[in-house]
C-alpha cells in the first residue's frame, strides 16, 4: 500500500528540494499528565512543510532561522514557537477542554464552535462506534436533544429520523438531508459507521438555510475520516460479532386462556372450532376441555440472529498527499425465522493532494454492495392472531404441500392463520449497489484569504428486487401458483457546487464571506415485471422470469422514470467583533424544475450572538468560564414533497364484453399543483461552561413553523384524497444538555452527560372548510384538528365497564341505545355533549403518536486500562394504537394477547378497563376508544460497554495497540404498552418488526 | 499570480455558461403522463372512455350487493361472529360509523363522478366529429347515463334523500342544489331515460356488435320502469315495461338454473349485466367480481382446488319454507345451496318429505359441507366449480352479475296493471304465467297483487334487495318482522355514514 502511494507521489509531483539550515527536534507532551502525545502536527507556518510526532511524541524537522513552528492536535490548544538558535524544542500542550476553538463543519465550510449563532449538535466518532449497527443514525439515538430516532428492527432498514419534531404531514416528506463530505444524500445506509469522523446536526433554520429547499427537515453533516499529511501509515482493524435477541416479546393467550376466552364469547361458531380442534388433535391431559395443542406462535417464528462487522483501514500521508482507505464487511441476520438478513461490503478511498501550494485536489469514493433479504412482515401480524390450538405442522393435512403446515380453516376458521407459509414460501431479495464518487479542486487565489472550491459528485444506485413466491398448497383448496417479481430501480444523481470563500481578520474584526452556485440533476428509472407459473422454481438457478408462463406477463410490466433539475445561488456572511459580538447571515435562491407553479424562491438566515464572558464586566466573574447568548431566524424549503397531487391523467383499463378483453381508459380530473413547503424558525440559545470548564451547558428554545404544509385533503363525493398546501404545522420545544467531565487522578476520569427535550407539535392553520383533516380508516380514525398535533387518535373516552345489570339498567344510555343491547362487561363511554347518546359527536382527541418529551444520558468512566460507559434513553407522552388487537373488529375468530385474555371483564369487579369476551364482539365496544389506545412511554438502557485497552508497547516491539470490548445494546427496556416495542414509527402498530437487544464482543487493533 | 487570475476567470465563465445552458430544463417535466396528451381528433379513440365507463360500472366492492340486500326477509347476514355491524344491519340496528355504509356511499358517488368525467371525455372527441358521426357520440353519452342511473337509483334507495351529480365538480352542485328527495331523484332518472332513449340502439344488449352486452334503448326503459315503480307511478311502469315487452326482442332463458351460471351470460333475458371474465385463459389478465362473500365457507368442489367462500349471505329459513310450501322446484334448487345442518333444521321444523334436490350436493357435484357461520348459501351467486376456467380457483371466478333481467320487467308490468295502470299488450296474468311456465309452475287464471309479490319473491329472491324495497315501497312492514326481528318504518333507510355527515351538508 505504501509503495503504491509513493509511486503516486512520484508520478504526480515534482519534488522541490529546499535548503533548510537547521534541524529542530524535541518531544511533545501533554501538560495534563506529561505523557507523550503522538500524531501532533508540526508545521512550519506559511509553508507546506510539516511532520507529525511519533508514538513517543518525538519529532524532527528542518527549518530556517526565524520561521515559526506550529504544533497542533485535536483536543489541545495550538502552540506557536519562533525558531532562533535552539535545536531542541520540547512542547507541553494545554488541553482544550471546552473545545470552543474546535472547528465545526457547517454548510459549505467550517466555523469555530465559539462563533456559532445557531443550534448545531455534534457527536464524535468514539460515541458512534459504541453502537453495533449498520446505520450511523441509529447510534445517535438518545444522544442529541431534539433529534428523535425511531429504531428499525429489520436488518438493513434505516431508522426514522426526526429533527425537532414532525414538520410535514406525510411521512415521505420528512427526509433529512445528509451531507457527506460535501455530497448530498437522503439515505446513508451505505456508510460504514467506522469510517465516520464526526456527525454534526444542524438543527435550526439559520444554520441550515444555506441548503435551501433540501433542508426543511434538518441537515446532518457527516465527515468521513481522512489521512493526515506527514503522518505514518496506520493500519486499523476493528471487528465485533454478537447475537441479537428479541426483547419484550408479547405474551399471547395460551390454549387454556384462549379456550376460556372463546367459551365466554357466546359465539357458537367459535366454540365449535375448539371442539373441532379437540377432535382433530385430541384433548389435553391436564385440562380435558382444551385441545392437546399449545402453540406459542411468537416463539415459533422468532430466532436469535448473528450480527458481525469487520473493518480494516489504512490512513496516512506524505508531504503533499494524504489518504484513507478501507474495506468493511457487515452482516446481520433478522430475528424472524426466514431468509431475512442483510450483508454489506464496502470499499472506500479518500485521497487529498496539494498539487501546488495553492491548488488542492481530492477524490473520495465509496462502493457499497449490499444484499438484503426483507422480512415478510405479515408474519408478525399472523403470529399475533393465529390461534394456539393449531400446531405448526399438521401431518393430517395431507393436501398441504410441499410442507404439511396446519391450516386453521380445517377447524372452521376463516383464515389459514399459520404464519409459516409466509416464512417458507416467500423470498424477497434486494441487491443494493451504490457507487458514490466525488472530486474537488480548491484554489487559493489569495493565500489563506480567498479560496475557490469546485466539487462534482455523482451518486449512482442500483436497487434490484427479486420477490419469489414458491408454489404451495395449504390444504382446503388454498394454493398459490409460483410468482416472481423483478424490479430494477436506478438513481443517478449529480451535483456540482462552486464556492468562493473570503476570510480575513483585521484588527478586532473577523470576517468570512462566501458566494456559491449549485447545480443538481436527479434522475430515476424504475422497471418491473411480474411473471407467474414458473416451471422448476424450486431451484435457485431457475428463479428467472423467462421460465414464467408468457401469458402471465400481460399488464404486469411497468416502466417509469423521472428527472429533476435544480439550480441555486447562495451566499454567507459571518462576522465577529472582538470575539464578543457575532453575526451570521445566509441567503439562498432556488430554482427547481420539479414544480410547475412558483418554481423559484429565496431563503434567508440570520443569527446574532453575544459572548458575555468577553465583556470586561463578566471577565473573572468566578462562575462562568464562557457564556454566550444567541438568537437566530431562518427560512427553509421542503422539496421532498410531490410536485403535484392527483392527476389530470388517464389510466388504461380493460373490461369484459362477451368474454373478450376490451381496452379503454378512465380519467381523473382531480388535480392540484403543489409548491414546496416553507419553514421559518426562531431559535434562542445559550452555551456556557463553568466549574473550570468541567461543566458545559447548552440550551435552546425554538419555534419552527412549516408554512404551506402539505395536507391530504379528502374531496368529499369524488372520494379522492388530494394533497394541498393547506396549513401550518408548528413545532416548538426546549432542548437542554449538560456535560460534566472530570479527572480525579491519573488513573481515573469520568464523564456524565444528560440531555432533555420537550416538543410540542401543533397545527396552527388549516385551509379547509371543516377545520380538520381525517386520516386513518373509519374504524381507527386519526384526525388533525386546529390547535392540536397532527394525526391525533380520535375516539371515545372510556369511563369504565358496566359491572352489573343494575348499573346498566340505571344508565340512560342503555335505553337510548336499545340496538346496542348493553350488558355487564360492555364499555361505558363519556357522553361529551351530554345529549344522552353515544355517537360520533362524542369523540375527542385521545392522544398523539408524537412523544412530548425525551431524555437521555450517559456515564463514562476510565480507570487504568479499563473504560466503561453506559447510556440510557427514554421518551414519553405519546400514544400507540394497538392495531393488532384492533384486528378483532374485522376477524374475531383469532387469538388475542394474554393481557387481554387474562384481564378481561368476566364478572363483577374483574375489570374496569377491558370489556368481556362477549362484549368485544359487539360493535358498541368496537368503536375507537381509549381501550385501543395505549401509552407509548418507555425507558431503556441504550448501551453498556466495557473495554480493556492494551498498549502495544507493553507487549513488545511492533505489537499493535489493542482494545477488547464487550457491548450490550438495548439490554433493557421497560414500558407498559402491549407490544414488542414502543418504537412505532407512525403510532399504528400492526406489524412492527421487533427491535432486538444485541450483545457483542469486539476487538480493535492499531499498528 | 497571473495563472491564478486566468483560472479565476475561467471558473467564473464555466459556472455562468452552465447556468445559462441548463435553464431551459426548468420548463418541462419528464415522466408525467397528462390527460392533455390525448389526441381527441382520432375518433377511433372515442370508444375508450366508454369502455372505461363500463369498467367503472362493473368494479363493485364486495360489500355493496350484500349491504343492499341483507335487510330483506329473503336473506340473512351469514358469517356469524364476523362483521358484527353487518349482522346488526340485518336486524335493523344501524351504525352510522360502520365502514360498509361509507364504502357503499363512496364507491357509488365516486363512480358517478368518474362516469361524468367519461362523458366529458366523449364530448371532447365529439367536437372533432363530422355531423353524421355525432350521433355515435350521443349514443356513448347516453349509455354512460344509463350506467350512472343504476348507481344513482341504488343510493337513493338506500338513503332516501341524496345528491344528484351531473358534472365532475360536485362541490358546485352541492352548493346549488343540496340534497334531492328520493321522489325527485326517481323523477329525474325517469325523465332522463326518456330524454336519451332515442340516442340508444334499438336492439337487445347481446345484439350489440361493437360491445356485446352493452346498454341499449331497452336498458333505459328498464331503468325508467324501476324509477316509476319507486314513485308509485304505475302507468309510467306499464308504459316503459310494455315498450320492452312489445319490442318482442326479449324472452326468458329456458334453463333457470343455468341463467345464473356461465351458459346464461348475455342471454336474451338480460337487459343489464356486469360482465366478468378471465377470457378463458389459465393465466394472465382477469376481470372478476369478488363473489367469495356469497359462497359457502366449506365445500368439497367437484373440480380440485376451487376455493370456497366466506359465508356472509344466507338465504333465510323464511324464504326456503316459502319456496317449499309453494312446491317450487327449479327456482329453489337454483336459489339455495343446502348443508346437512340446514336440512336437519328443516326436518326438525316438520319438513319431512323434502324434494330430492334438497341435499348438500349440487347437481354439478359440489359438496357443501357444514360450516359454523351459516346453514345455507346463495345459489344464484354460485358458479359450479366445473365451470371455472382451468387453473382459476376464485369462488365464482369470471361469472357475470345480472343487474336487470326480463323476468323483473314482466313482474313490474304485471304489478302496475293490478295497481290500476292500463296495459298495452300482455295481461297481468299472461306476464306472470310466462314466468311460472319456465319455473315448471302451473298457470294462474288471474293474479292479485299478493300473488304477484309472492311470484316476485320466488323468481327474484336474493337478487339486489328487490324484495326488501318492494316491501318498503308497499308498506308491508310486517313481512320484515320475521325470525325475531322487529321492523318499523323509521328503519327503512340507513343513516348517512358519519364520514359523509362530517364532510357534506347532511344530517341524520
Amino acid at each position: 500500500m505504501k509503495t503504491r502511494f509513493t509511486l503516486l507521489l512520484i508520478l504526480l509531483f515534482t519534488l522541490h528540494a529546499f535548503a533548510q539550515d537547521k534541524t529542530i527536534s524535541g518531544i511533545v507532551t501533554s501538560a495534563e499528565d506529561n505523557m507523550p502525545v503522538p500524531g501532533v502536527n508540526v508545521i512550519v507556518q506559511g509553508t507546506i512543510r510539516g511532520v507529525s510526532t511519533d508514538f513517543d511524541g518525538g519529532y524532527s524537522i528542518n527549518v530556517n532561522k526565524g520561521e515559526i513552528l506550529e504544533f497542533s492536535s485535536l483536543g489541545f490548544k495550538t502552540v506557536e514557537i519562533q525558531i532562533q538558535d535552539q535545536t531542541t524544542v520540547n512542547i507541553s500542550l494545554e488541553p482544550d477542554i471546552a473545545s470552543l476553538d474546535e472547528v465545526v463543519v457547517i454548510g459549505y465550510g467550517t466555523q469555530k464552535k465559539r462563533d456559532l449563532t445557531g443550534a448545531i449538535a455534534s457527536v464524535d466518532a468514539e460515541s458512534i462506534e459504541k453502537t453495533p449497527t449498520a446505520n450511523v443514525m441509529q447510534s445517535l439515538q438518545g444522544k442529541l436533544p431534539g433529534v428523535q430516532i425511531v429504531s428499525a428492527g429489520a436488518p438493513g432498514e434505516s431508522p426514522t429520523v426526526r429533527i425537532r419534531g414532525l414538520g410535514s404531514f406525510n411521512s415521505g416528506d420528512t427526509k433529512v438531508l445528509y451531507v457527506v463530505d460535501g455530497a448530498f444524500y437522503d439515505n446513508i445506509d451505505f456508510l460504514n459507521t467506522k469510517d465516520i469522523k464526526s456527525v454534526n446536526v444542524l438543527k435550526d433554520a439559520s444554520s441550515s438555510a444555506i441548503f435551501g429547499v433540501r433542508a426543511a427537515n434538518g441537515v446532518v453533516i457527516i465527515e468521513t475520516k481522512s489521512g493526515r499529511l506527514n503522518s505514518k501509515p496506520q493500519i486499523e482493524y476493528d471487528g465485533y460479532t454478537g447475537i441479537q435477541h428479541a426483547q419484550n416479546v408479547v405474551k399471547m393467550a395460551n390454549s387454556e386462556q384462549f379456550v376460556t376466552w372463546v367459551n365466554e364469547s357466546g359465539s357458537t361458531a367459535d366454540i365449535s372450532f375448539i371442539d373441532n380442534a379437540m377432535q382433530r388433535y385430541g384433548r389435553s391431559r391436564v385440562n380435558p376441555n382444551v385441545p392437546n395443542v399449545n402453540t406459542d406462535w411468537y416463539d415459533e417464528i422468532l430466532r436469535n440472529g448473528i450480527i458481525q462487522n469487520h473493518s480494516i483501514s489504512g490512513t496516512g500521508g506524505g508531504e503533499n498527499v494524504s489518504y484513507a482507505m478501507g474495506l468493511n464487511y457487515f452482516s446481520q441476520e433478522g430475528i424472524l425465522d426466514m431468509k431475512n438478513e442483510y450483508e454489506r461490503f464496502n470499499i472506500r478511498s479518500k485521497v487529498d493532494a496539494n498539487l501546488t501550494d495553492r491548488i488542492k485536489v481530492g477524490v473520495n469514493s465509496v462502493f457499497s454492495n449490499a444484499t438484503q433479504y426483507k422480512p415478510e412482515n405479515g408474519a408478525w401480524f399472523k403470529a399475533y392472531f393465529a390461534v394456539p390450538i393449531i400446531p405448526v405442522i399438521d401431518e393430517m393435512n395431507t393436501d398441504a404441500s410441499p410442507v404439511r403446515y396446519s391450516n386453521a380453516q380445517l377447524l372452521g376458521y376463516r383464515g389459514t392463520q399459520n404464519p409459516f407459509s409466509d416464512l417458507t414460501y416467500f423470498n424477497n431479495r434486494f441487491k443494493i449497489r451504490k457507487i458514490l464518487a466525488n472530486v474537488y479542486t480548491e484554489i487559493d487565489f489569495i493565500k489563506n484569504k480567498l479560496k475557490f472550491r469546485t466539487s462534482y459528485s455523482h451518486n449512482f444506485s442500483a436497487l434490484e428486487e427479486r420477490r419469489v413466491i414458491q408454489p404451495y398448497s395449504l390444504g382446503n383448496n388454498v394454493d398459490r401458483i409460483s410468482e416472481i417479481k423483478r424490479e430494477n430501480n436506478t438513481f443517478s444523481n449529480q451535483y456540482w457546487d462552486n464556492t468562493l470563500t473570503f476570510k480575513d481578520t483585521f484588527g478586532d474584526h473577523d470576517l468570512t464571506l462566501l458566494a456559491g452556485h449549485s447545480y443538481r440533476d436527479e434522475a430515476n428509472n424504475k422497471f418491473n415485471a411480474t411473471g407467474q407459473d414458473i416451471r422448476g422454481i424450486s431451484l435457485e438457478s431457475s428463479q428467472f422470469l423467462d421460465f414464467a408462463d408468457p401469458e402471465s406477463f400481460n399488464n404486469k410490466v411497468e416502466e417509469i422514470g423521472k428527472r429533476f433539475y435544480g439550480l441555486s445561488y447562495f451566499g454567507r456572511v459571518a462576522y465577529s467583533f472582538k470575539n464578543r459580538y457575532l453575526a451570521y447571515g445566509t441567503i439562498r435562491h432556488e430554482i427547481s424544475s420539479k414544480f410547475t407553479k412558483d418554481n423559484s424562491d429565496t431563503f434567508l438566515g440570520l443569527g446574532l450572538g453575544w459572548v458575555l464572558t468577553e465583556e470586561n464586566f463578566m471577565k473573572d466573574n468566578g462562575v462562568f468560564d464562557f457564556f454566550k447568548i444567541r438568537g437566530s431566524w431562518g427560512q427553509l424549503g421542503n422539496d421532498n414533497v410531490d410536485a403535484s397531487s392527483g392527476a389530470n391523467t388517464i389510466d388504461v383499463v380493460f373490461t369484459d364484453f362477451g368474454d373478450q378483453q376490451f381496452t379503454g381508459f378512465t380519467s381523473t380530473s382531480v388535480f392540484n399543483d403543489l409548491v414546496w413547503e416553507f419553514v421559518e424558525e426562531l431559535n434562542f440559545g445559550i452555551n456556557a461552561t463553568t466549574f473550570n470548564n468541567r461543566l458545559s451547558i447548552d440550551a435552546d428554545y425554538f419555534i419552527r413553523d412549516t408554512k404551506r404544509a402539505i395536507f391530504p385533503i379528502t374531496i368529499p363525493v369524488v372520494d379522492v384524497t388530494l394533497n394541498q398546501n393547506a396549513g401550518t404545522i408548528q413545532n416548538r420545544g426546549l432542548e437542554l444538555s449538560l456535560n460534566w467531565s472530570d479527572k480525579i487522578s491519573d488513573d481515573f476520569s469520568y464523564t456524565i452527560g444528560a440531555n432533555f427535550n420537550t416538543i410540542k407539535n401543533e397545527v396552527t392553520r388549516i385551509d379547509n372548510e371543516q377545520g380538520y383533516i381525517d386520516t386513518g380508516s373509519a374504524e381507527f380514525r386519526q384526525r388533525t384538528i386546529l390547535g392540536n398535533p397532527v394525526q391525533t387518535f380520535f375516539g371515545l373516552e372510556r369511563v369504565g365497564v358496566y359491572q352489573n345489570q343494575a348499573q346498566v339498567d340505571a344508565d340512560p344510555f342503555a335505553a337510548n341505545h336499545p340496538e346496542a343491547n348493553l350488558q355487564p362487561g360492555d364499555l361505558i363511554y363519556k357522553d361529551q355533549n351530554g345529549d344522552g347518546f353515544i355517537n360520533g359527536d362524542d369523540r375527542v382527541i385521545l392522544g398523539s403518536f408524537l412523544p412530548k418529551f425525551a431524555y437521555g444520558g450517559n456515564i463514562g468512566m476510565s480507570y487504568k486500562n479499563f473504560d466503561f460507559s453506559l447510556s440510557f434513553y427514554g421518551q414519553g407522552g405519546n400514544k400507540i394504537l394497538n392495531r393488532k388487537r384492533g384486528e378483532i373488529i374485522f376477524t374475531n375468530d383469532t387469538n388475542i394477547d394474554a393481557d387481554l385474555a387474562v384481564n378481561r371483564w368476566h364478572g363483577e369487579g374483574t375489570s374496569n378497563s377491558y370489556p368481556s369476551s362477549e362484549g368485544i364482539r359487539k360493535s358498541w365496544n368496537q368503536q375507537l376508544s381509549e381501550f385501543w389506545i395505549e401509552d407509548g412511554d418507555f425507558f431503556r438502557i441504550q448501551n453498556i460497554q466495557l473495554a480493556y485497552n492494551i498498549s502495544g508497547k507493553s507487549l513488545g516491539t511492533n505489537m499493535p495497540d489493542a482494545r477488547i470490548y464487550l457491548t450490550a445494546e438495548r439490554p433493557f427496556t421497560t414500558f407498559k404498552y402491549n407490544g414488542f416495542t414502543p418504537e412505532v414509527n407512525n403510532g399504528v402498530d400492526r406489524q412492527t418488526y421487533p427491535i432486538p437487544a444485541i450483545y457483542t464482543l469486539g476487538i480493535n487493533l492499531k499498528i | 499570480m497571473k495563472k491564478i487570475k486566468v483560472l479565476f476567470i475561467l471558473s467564473a465563465l464555466v459556472v455562468m455558461a452552465t447556468s445559462v445552458s441548463c435553464s431551459d430544463k426548468f420548463d418541462s417535466q419528464e415522466g408525467q403522463l397528462n390527460a392533455a396528451d390525448l389526441d381527441y381528433t382520432d375518433t377511433n379513440g372515442m370508444i375508450e372512455p366508454l369502455i372505461g365507463a363500463y369498467n367503472v360500472f362493473a368494479t363493485r366492492h364486495w360489500a355493496e350487493p350484500l349491504l343492499i340486500a341483507v335487510r330483506g326477509d329473503d336473506v340473512n347476514a351469514g358469517g356469524l361472529g364476523d362483521q358484527q355491524p353487518f349482522a346488526d344491519t340485518d336486524l335493523y340496528a344501524y351504525n352510522k360509523d360502520y365502514w360498509m355504509y361509507n364504502e357503499f356511499w363512496n364507491q357509488h358517488y365516486s363512480d358517478i363522478i368518474d362516469l361524468n368525467t367519461a362523458i366529458v371525455q366523449v364530448e371532447r372527441f365529439k367536437e372533432f366529429l363530422s355531423e353524421n358521426e355525432k350521433p355515435l357520440a350521443d349514443q356513448y353519452i347516453a349509455e354512460i347515463k344509463v350506467l350512472r342511473a343504476w348507481l344513482q337509483f341504488n343510493v337513493a334507495r338506500v338513503w332516501k334523500d341524496v345528491f344528484i351529480y351531473e358534472t365532475n365538480t360536485p362541490a358546485d352542485e352541492i352548493e346549488a342544489n343540496g340534497v334531492s328527495s328520493k321522489e325527485e331523484v326517481m323523477q329525474y332518472l325517469s325523465d332522463q331515460m326518456d330524454e336519451i332513449a332515442s340516442d340508444l340502439p334499438d336492439m337487445r344488449p347481446n345484439e350489440r356488435p361493437d360491445l356485446p352486452g352493452a346498454v341499449t334503448r331497452y336498458t333505459a326503459y328498464a331503468m325508467k320502469a324501476m324509477a316509476n315503480l319507486e314513485l308509485g307511478n304505475y302507468q309510467g311502469v306499464a308504459d316503459a315495461a310494455g315498450a320492452i315487452i312489445n319490442s318482442g326482442k326479449f324472452s326468458l332463458y329456458s334453463d333457470y338454473y343455468q341463467l345464473f351460471k356461465k351458459p346464461g351470460e348475455l342471454s336474451d333475458e338480460n337487459l343489464l349485466e356486469m360482465q366478468y371474465s378471465d377470457f378463458n385463459s389459465e393465466t394472465g389478465d382477469r376481470f372478476y367480481h369478488l363473489y367469495a362473500p356469497f359462497g359457502s365457507q366449506n365445500w368439497t368442489p367437484a373440480r380440485e382446488n376451487a376455493r370456497s367462500g366466506w359465508g356472509f349471505y344466507e338465504p333465510s329459513m323464511k324464504f326456503i319454507k316459502f319456496m317449499l310450501d309453494r312446491n317450487e322446484t327449479i327456482r329453489l334448487e337454483t336459489s339455495v345451496l343446502f348443508t346437512d345442518r340446514g336440512i336437519l333444521d328443516l326436518e326438525a321444523d316438520g319438513y319431512n318429505s323434502l324434494p330430492s334436490f334438497v341435499r348438500n350436493t349440487t347437481r354439478d357435484g359440489d359438496i357443501i359441507n357444514d360450516y359454523a357461520r351459516a346453514k345455507f348459501a346463495s345459489g344464484k351467486h354460485y358458479l359450479p366449480s366445473i365451470q371455472l376456467t382451468d387453473e382459476r380457483d376464485d369462488y365464482g371466478g369470471g361469472k357475470n352479475f345480472i343487474n336487470i333481467r326480463y323476468a323483473e320487467i314482466l313482474l313490474m308490468y304485471a304489478e302496475a296493471l293490478t295497481q290500476g295502470a292500463n296495459g298495452n299488450g300482455l295481461t297481468a296474468a299472461q306476464a306472470v304465467n310466462l314466468i311460472r311456465q319456465r319455473a315448471n309452475m302451473p298457470d294462474l287464471p288471474s293474479v292479485t297483487l299478493d300473488q304477484i309479490m309472492d311470484e316476485k319473491l320466488a323468481e327474484l329472491g336474493l337478487e339486489w334487495g328487490i324484495r326488501y324495497y318492494d316491501m318498503i315501497r308497499l308498506g308491508r312492514y310486517s313481512e320484515l318482522s320475521y325470525d325475531g326481528r322487529t321492523f318499523s318504518e323509521d328503519k327503512a333507510y340507513l343513516p348517512y355514514p358519519q364520514e359523509q355527515v362530517d364532510a357534506l351538508p347532511l344530517e341524520n
